[in-house]
């Protein structure tokens, strides 16, 4: 056996942590939006009942964060040695690279990983401050699911996108989220080793739906309860 | 017909990397060179530079070549961003002067990786794939008589994917074209050729946790599946050898029977 | 003073003289193989498979080559094949029948002893080879697959797609590279040699030069060995790579190891013409495409510049067809270059220089439709139509022969040691087993027969039967060493000084070699042609003494490489015209107009001309002096290659 040290620092050991992780969060990601679908609703009521069960997991869910939140970790990590040991295996440029297209899966997208990793990381630390760490029951944002008082989390996420700027900025984050994922979807399963030329094509199709499904469901959702509720909040 | 374009000339500018050594820095030097026959090939182009260059008392410009037919991997340039050139499953010997317009600006650069110093010009040191190739890519077998030829059947799509693998010809146009500077292909070439055949299966383990680990001792960078190594790649080898590589050092690294052994030559499983 | 040539060969009939040699051979015991170093000059297939068998012996090795990388070496362009005699398709084939069709292909003029050998080690090869990983091509039964290749009636051709040679070079590379690893074989690139040593009349070890550097080193060792390759760049273009050369082996020429038979060169015949005077290197095409293409030339000298479309039939020449029904274009290469260059100098010839031919794939491709065309040649197809810039499914090819391979090398006994002890050659640079023309797909399978079975004995024996002397080490401090390696820093020394006054760039002189070479010491070659070569080619020595005009330093310079080559270049190439002089009949690639039977095929002289022609140097300037080493055919007789 090769000691764990020495595979998780190696080229290859760095990409199995990076495509690994990278696959954990768009499962995060899925079950995250699958959640969030229930702001649709219109009403309160399932997003708000929806989080109280999530939070009777009690130390469960705790857990479950604190293990997201070091995949995070981890992917980030990977993401700036990756990068630093490109720029160091290459330390004078070329006057201007260019690619030969082909089978090239370079792109603006695919190319400034790290720097669509980078807003992320930004929109994902604003992101929690305002709704994990956001104004809580103490606060006064509460409600009442089947006569249970609960923390009115919906109300939370409707006073946020009734304001323009945090649209804008919710959407525009998602779409760096969708030139991240058209990318790291594919790579997770290139960087695993698990593809095969038959699946390698559909798989990297694949990356364009789940690129598409994530940016645009979550991105709707700041669109849609702007328009729904900016104009019946100001009436 | 054929005379016509054998005598179409066209003139260009050339801006060409110069480079005195290794610790040096290096520069863009400008050329222009008139009437250049659109059926040269481009090193042939070069070769007329060179003439042009020493008649002028200067010190010719180094770059390498050897077969010019495309299979001994010597040559080496960036041209015009492009590893080997714009033509793709070519190397720059096989790149064609009717590939540029008159008038243009070529610009010529080395290959440029950390693991490939820069000799002169556009000569880089390329002898870290030697060194990968040295801590494994080979089978085991001694010199000297063996079983007969046919005592291993190899099933035809078997031989024809390891031979896919076997056509790479180590000329480090993954390397130079790959934003990261990374070798995996040419590594994984090596890997999944043997790691397919049964002749390659007693130091599979072994060889490929020894490959990777002179890779990422060489100094390249690691690899992004940007897949710019297959599109530069005069033998088009596929960055599926890459995905099969990964499994292979998982695979092996993970393996409980599998003893490091890497100090050792009679080491492994 | 006459030298005396002992061929070496073993006693008994002829299928047992190699195992009569082994029985008999000297031996070096384990222990003390360590004690011994040998020094192995290239990385061909020769080179590399006896560095790395002799490193598996247990010698310690030092291997050179002028490359960043031991698999450059230019064995790795061969395309078709390798002849065995595995028998594999049970349609005849045998140790015997692939000597004999290899004696008969090399009209005559080459050892029995060792072609013998070399069919018998043919088998072998291919189980190292397969053991190595090489991935040759395979039927759907898991079965080795073969094709059939010129000169021979059976299919006993190995090979992997059309790149067989990189394939066995990486193989043998491979192999090299393990034992780099195990630290048996010490690897020195970036070297290029420049001289051998011999201290008391062995050789003890080489100078070279590190091209990168500019240093000159000094290397000894106990036995030397030179497999680096032939000499057909001394006619400038040919199908060798452009770092191939004449000099590790020339410089072993100067220090007394005689050349043998340097006239016998192989000119290809289908290879893509040349097309400007800026040419560096030539492109072969397979002799594979002569199964379906036709060759011709227009019979009216006034068609020549026409589209060959719009030429009908009955105003076509297929000269090959109309001169050997029996073989039609598929007749071996020097009857078809030979061919080739008649209707050429007929004015018949096509293209913007009027030197090429048509090969023309019309009929094949109505008869069997151009997708079954495409599926057989498509890669060549491709590859002539991006160097060319025409289409071939359109128009024909025009196709010119041009030089491929060097029959000719250093003399050497059957233990494959030259004429200086303990300095051995093996593959193209030595003269041995292809006689006076070679068969397709032979020149892998010598190379490694010579690397993987026959050096790794003979070297031993040389071992074991001088093990007094050379267990008293030579170090590199020695006096011979000195002198030698001041001649070599005085060589470089002067060509760069003198290059600073002259007018005319090495590529110039070189170019002009090549011509005259081409032209005089080419496809046929006459007394007076061969007379003003010598004239020629002795004016541009002094060209290159008193006129060369050189730039840059001592360090990478390829300039300065080419310089040094070219001057071994100019000597050999006065020394391939003498040669060819001296023979006075025409064999194999060799044909002296002045010898033809009368519808002007070659007429051998078995009489006066049955022996190996070894040529002694006698210094610059000097007339060099002609040996001959007598074959003596016990087991073949020798009769007229016919293919009417």
């Amino acid at each position: 056996m090769v000691p764990l040290s020495r595979l998780f620092s190696s080229t290859l050991g760095r990409k199995y942590l990076m495509g690994a992780s990278g696959m954990a969060l768009v499962l995060f990601l899925v079950v995250h939006l699958l959640g969030n679908l229930t702001l649709y609703a219109g009403s309160g009521e399932a997003m708000n009942t929806y989080a109280a069960r999530l939070h009777a997991l009690g130390p469960a869910l705790i857990a479950l964060e604190v293990g997201l939140a070091l995949t995070i970790l981890l992917h980030i990590v990977t993401a700036f040695q990756v990068t630093y040991s490109a720029k160091a295996a290459r330390p004078i440029d070329y006057d201007h690279a260019k690619t030969k297209g082909g089978p090239s899966k370079s792109s603006v997208g695919s190319r400034n990983m790290i720097w669509t990793g980078v807003v992320l990381g930004v929109f994902l630390i604003v992101h929690v401050a305002q709704f994990r760490f956001g104004p809580t029951m103490e606060d006064g944002y509460t409600a009442s699911v089947s006569g249970v008082m609960v923390h009115d989390i919906y109300r939370v996420v409707v006073e946020a996108f009734t304001q323009l700027k945090w649209v804008a900025f919710y959407v525009g984050s998602m779409l760096f989220l969708g030139f991240h994922l058209r990318h790291g979807y594919w790579s997770a399963f290139q960087s695993l080793g698990i593809i095969n030329p038959r699946w390698s094509k559909p798989i990297h199709a694949m990356g364009l739906v789940i690129a598409l499904l994530l940016a645009f469901g979550f991105l709707f959702i700041p669109i849609y309860i702007f328009a729904t509720q900016s104009g019946g909040g100001n009436a | 017909m054929m005379s016509a374009s054998q005598s179409k000339t066209i003139n260009i500018r050339l801006r060409v990397w110069r480079q005195e050594s290794r610790e040096a820095q290096g520069f863009f030097e400008e050329h222009e060179l008139k009437g250049v026959l659109v059926d040269m090939s481009f090193l042939e182009m070069l070769d007329v530079l060179n003439e042009q260059i020493i008649k002028s008392g200067k010190r010719p410009l180094e770059f390498e070549s050897d077969c010019r037919e495309g299979i001994c991997g010597t040559c080496s340039l960036v041209v015009q961003g492009q590893a080997h050139g714009p033509v793709r499953g070519a190397t720059t010997c096989q790149l064609y002067m009717r590939t540029f317009t008159d008038g243009e600006t070529i610009t010529i650069e080395p290959w440029r990786a950390k693991a490939f110093p820069v000799i002169r010009d556009l000569v880089t040191d390329r002898r870290a794939f030697d060194r990968i190739q040295m801590a494994g890519g080979y089978t085991g077998a001694k010199t000297g008589p063996h079983a007969d030829a046919n005592a291993i059947l190899i099933p035809k799509d078997l031989a024809d994917r390891a031979m896919d693998a076997a056509a790479c010809i180590g000329c480090g146009a993954c390397v130079a074209a790959c934003p990261n500077a990374s070798a995996s292909l040419f590594t994984s070439a090596k890997v999944t050729q043997l790691a397919l055949l049964p002749q390659g299966q007693a130091d599979r383990k072994r060889r490929v946790i020894r490959m990777v680990d002179q890779m990422d001792k060489e100094g390249f960078g690691s690899c992004s599946n940007l897949q710019e190594c297959e599109a530069a790649c005069p033998k088009k080898i596929s960055i599926q050898n890459i995905a099969i590589m990964k499994q292979e050092y998982l695979k092996a690294a993970l393996a409980a029977d599998f003893r490091a052994g890497m100090g050792s030559a009679d080491g492994g499983a | 003073m006459s030298i005396e040539l002992n061929p070496g060969i073993p006693e008994g009939p002829l299928s047992q003289k190699w195992d009569n040699y082994k029985a008999n051979m000297k031996l070096v015991n384990p222990a003390n193989k360590r004690k011994y170093s040998v020094i192995v000059v290239g990385t061909g297939l020769a080179g590399a498979s006896a560095a790395a068998s002799l490193a598996e012996l247990g010698y310690e090795v030092k291997s050179f080559c002028t490359h960043d990388s031991a698999r450059r070496a230019h064995s790795i362009a061969a395309q078709g094949g390798i002849n065995a005699a595995k028998s594999y398709p049970n349609d005849g084939d045998s140790v015997w029948r692939l000597f004999y069709d290899t004696i008969k292909g090399g009209d005559y003029r080459a050892r029995e002893a060792n072609v013998y050998r070399l069919a018998q080690n043919s088998t072998s090869i291919i189980d190292q080879c397969v053991s190595q990983g090489v991935p040759f091509a395979r039927e759907y039964s898991g079965e080795l697959a073969n094709r059939s290749f010129g000169g021979a009636q059976v299919s006993r051709t190995f090979y992997a797609r059309g790149q067989t040679g990189q394939q066995l070079l990486l193989g043998a590379y491979s192999q090299l590279m393990k034992e780099v690893d195990k630290g048996k074989v010490t690897l020195f690139p970036y070297r290029e040699m420049l001289d051998v040593v011999m201290v008391d009349g062995k050789a003890r070890g080489i100078i070279t030069r590190n091209v990168t550097t500019g240093e000159i080193e000094r290397h000894a060792a106990d036995a030397v060995v030179l497999a680096t390759g032939g000499y057909g760049r001394v006619y400038f273009l040919s199908t060798n790579a452009m770092n191939s050369n004449v000099t590790a082996i020339w410089r072993a020429h100067r220090r007394g190891a005689l050349f043998g038979n340097p006239c016998y060169v192989q000119i290809h015949p289908t290879c893509i013409p040349v097309s400007g005077n800026y040419q560096a290197k030539l492109t072969l095409m397979s002799e594979s495409l002569r199964n379906d293409g036709r060759v011709w030339v227009p019979k009216k000298k006034e068609d020549c510049k026409k589209d060959p479309s719009s030429i009908p039939d009955e105003d076509r020449d297929y000269y090959l067809e109309r001169k050997y029904p029996s073989f039609g274009n598929l007749a071996p290469r020097d009857i078809s270059s030979r061919a080739a260059k008649e209707v050429c100098d007929e004015g018949r010839g096509v293209g913007e220089s009027g030197l090429a031919v048509y090969l023309d794939f019309r009929d094949a491709i109505k008869r069997d439709g151009e997708a079954a065309i495409r599926e057989r040649y498509g890669n060549l197809f491709d590859m002539y139509h991006e160097i060319t810039n025409e289409n071939p499914y359109r128009s024909p090819m025009r196709i010119y022969p041009a030089v491929h391979y060097t029959m000719g090398g250093l003399w050497v006994d059957y233990s494959l040691q030259t004429t200086l002890p303990g300095l051995f050659a093996a593959g193209e640079a030595n003269f041995s087993d292809h006689g006076a023309n070679r068969l397709g797909a032979s020149a892998l399978m010598q190379g490694l027969s010579d690397g993987y079975f026959i050096l790794p004995y003979t070297v031993t024996n040389y071992l074991g039967t001088h093990a007094q002397d050379l267990l008293k080490k030579v170090d590199v401090n020695h006096a011979a060493f000195e002198s030698a390696e001041k001649e070599v820093r005085a060589e470089i020394d002067r060509m760069l000084e003198n290059g600073k006054k002259g007018k005319r760039t090495v590529t110039e002189i070189y170019r002009d070699l090549g011509k005259v070479v081409w032209d005089k010491i080419g496809m046929a070659r006459s007394e007076q042609g061969l007379k003003e070569a010598l004239a020629e080619i002795e004016k541009l020595q002094k060209d290159f003494d008193t006129d060369l005009l050189l730039t840059g330093d001592s360090k990478l310079n390829k300039n300065l490489e080419m310089a040094g080559r070219l001057r071994d270049l100019l000597e050999l190439g006065a020394l391939m015209a003498r040669d060819a002089l001296e023979r006075k009949e025409s064999c194999g690639g060799h044909f002296r107009v002045e010898s033809q039977t009368p519808d002007g095929e070659a007429q051998r002289d078995d009489e006066n001309f049955a022996h190996v022609a070894a040529w002694e140097y006698k210094g610059k300037g000097q007339v060099p002096v002609r040996h001959q080493e007598k074959l003596v055919y016990e087991n073949v007789k020798l009769s007229v290659r016919s293919y009417k």
